[in-house]
């Protein structure tokens, strides 16, 4: 037999990238910014949305994008906190969130109405952050609850975020969590990080949550 | 496991060069990133499955490891069915 090698040297998420750059078009055609949340599973994710559309989902007009493996949980969770529109994304098992899946949705999304897009991915600490969705940018959530190790264990998704929210402070007191060895470690790994501190539940920390995405809806409508 | 999700996709732009040559691939080589987020084991096992469904007939995927976040489908190996010269 004769074995012939055929040159490709093609990246493979090239096609994922050029449907993210279609979203990003979109979006920056109606001043609409995208934000990414990425997360472990159960980091509160759907806990800071509620709060979030519950208290400036009308003056910001934002709506939602949520992607699901299995369910429509998180959606519906969602809706009951706002009139604005909640697209879901059920991934029918795919551990993320992909550019097209994201594309689609924005046919349901009245742009026109819009100033912040989120886009509530899988959670998974891995996988979503190579996947490109046309956002503005990814915003890691990282639980008190969990490890203070967790960016030196998962450093890709670190590395792509600009912002760590640290979720569920509210539990400081009851866990052996030092949020200050949680931070070091997220900033060894990505020095540019800032970071938020919130309890979704206790409503701590969300003032200057709230002023951050408004600093960024403004920050978008001038470029538009 | 995104690695399916890769693998798929490789599997794709495979078939995009081949077109009708696609059943005679035999090797399909991958530029693997230390940080791109990707087990070259579990995308090899991934491959081997996406390239035994049609319009593949099986086909092997090796992985190289490089440095950075490159994701990268490097060559195609086909056997064109010919004789040895």
């Amino acid at each position: 037999m004769a074995i012939r090698t055929i040159e490709v040297r093609e990246r493979v998420m090239a096609r994922n990238d050029e449907l993210a750059a279609q979203v990003r078009d979109r979006l920056s055609a109606h001043g609409v910014t995208a934000l990414n949340l990425v997360s472990s599973p159960g980091a509160g994710k759907t806990t800071l949305l509620e709060r979030t559309l519950a208290t400036v989902g009308e003056e910001l007009d934002i709506a939602v994008i949520t992607g699901d493996v299995q369910t429509q949980n998180d959606a519906e969770r969602l809706a009951a906190h706002t009139s604005r529109i909640v697209s879901a994304v059920v991934t029918g098992g795919a551990c993320h969130l992909d550019a097209l899946q994201v594309l689609t949705a924005l046919d349901a999304i009245d742009l026109d109405r819009t100033q912040l897009l989120f886009i509530e991915n899988v959670g998974n600490l891995v996988c979503p952050a190579n996947w490109d969705l046309g956002e503005r940018e990814k915003i890691v959530l990282f639980a008190v609850t969990e490890g203070e190790d967790k960016p030196l264990k998962y450093p890709a998704m670190f590395k792509r975020a600009r912002h760590v929210v640290m979720t569920k402070t509210d539990l400081l007191a009851h866990v052996p969590f030092d949020i200050h060895v949680a931070m070091t470690n997220a900033r060894r790994v990505n020095p540019e990080l800032s970071f938020f501190e919130v309890s979704a539940v206790r409503a701590w920390g969300l003032p200057v949550w709230f002023n951050f995405l408004r600093h960024v809806a403004a920050a978008e409508r001038v470029r538009a | 496991m995104h690695e399916m999700g890769i693998a798929l996709e490789i599997a794709r732009i495979a078939h995009d060069r081949l077109g009708p040559a696609a059943p005679q691939l035999v090797t399909v080589g991958v530029e693997v990133g230390d940080d791109a987020g990707v087990e070259p084991a579990n995308l090899e096992f991934c491959l081997e499955a996406v390239l035994a469904t049609p319009p593949f007939r099986g086909a092997k995927g090796l992985v190289t490891r490089a440095r950075g976040d490159v994701l990268q489908l490097a060559y195609l190996e086909v056997d064109d069915g010919n004789p040895d010269d």
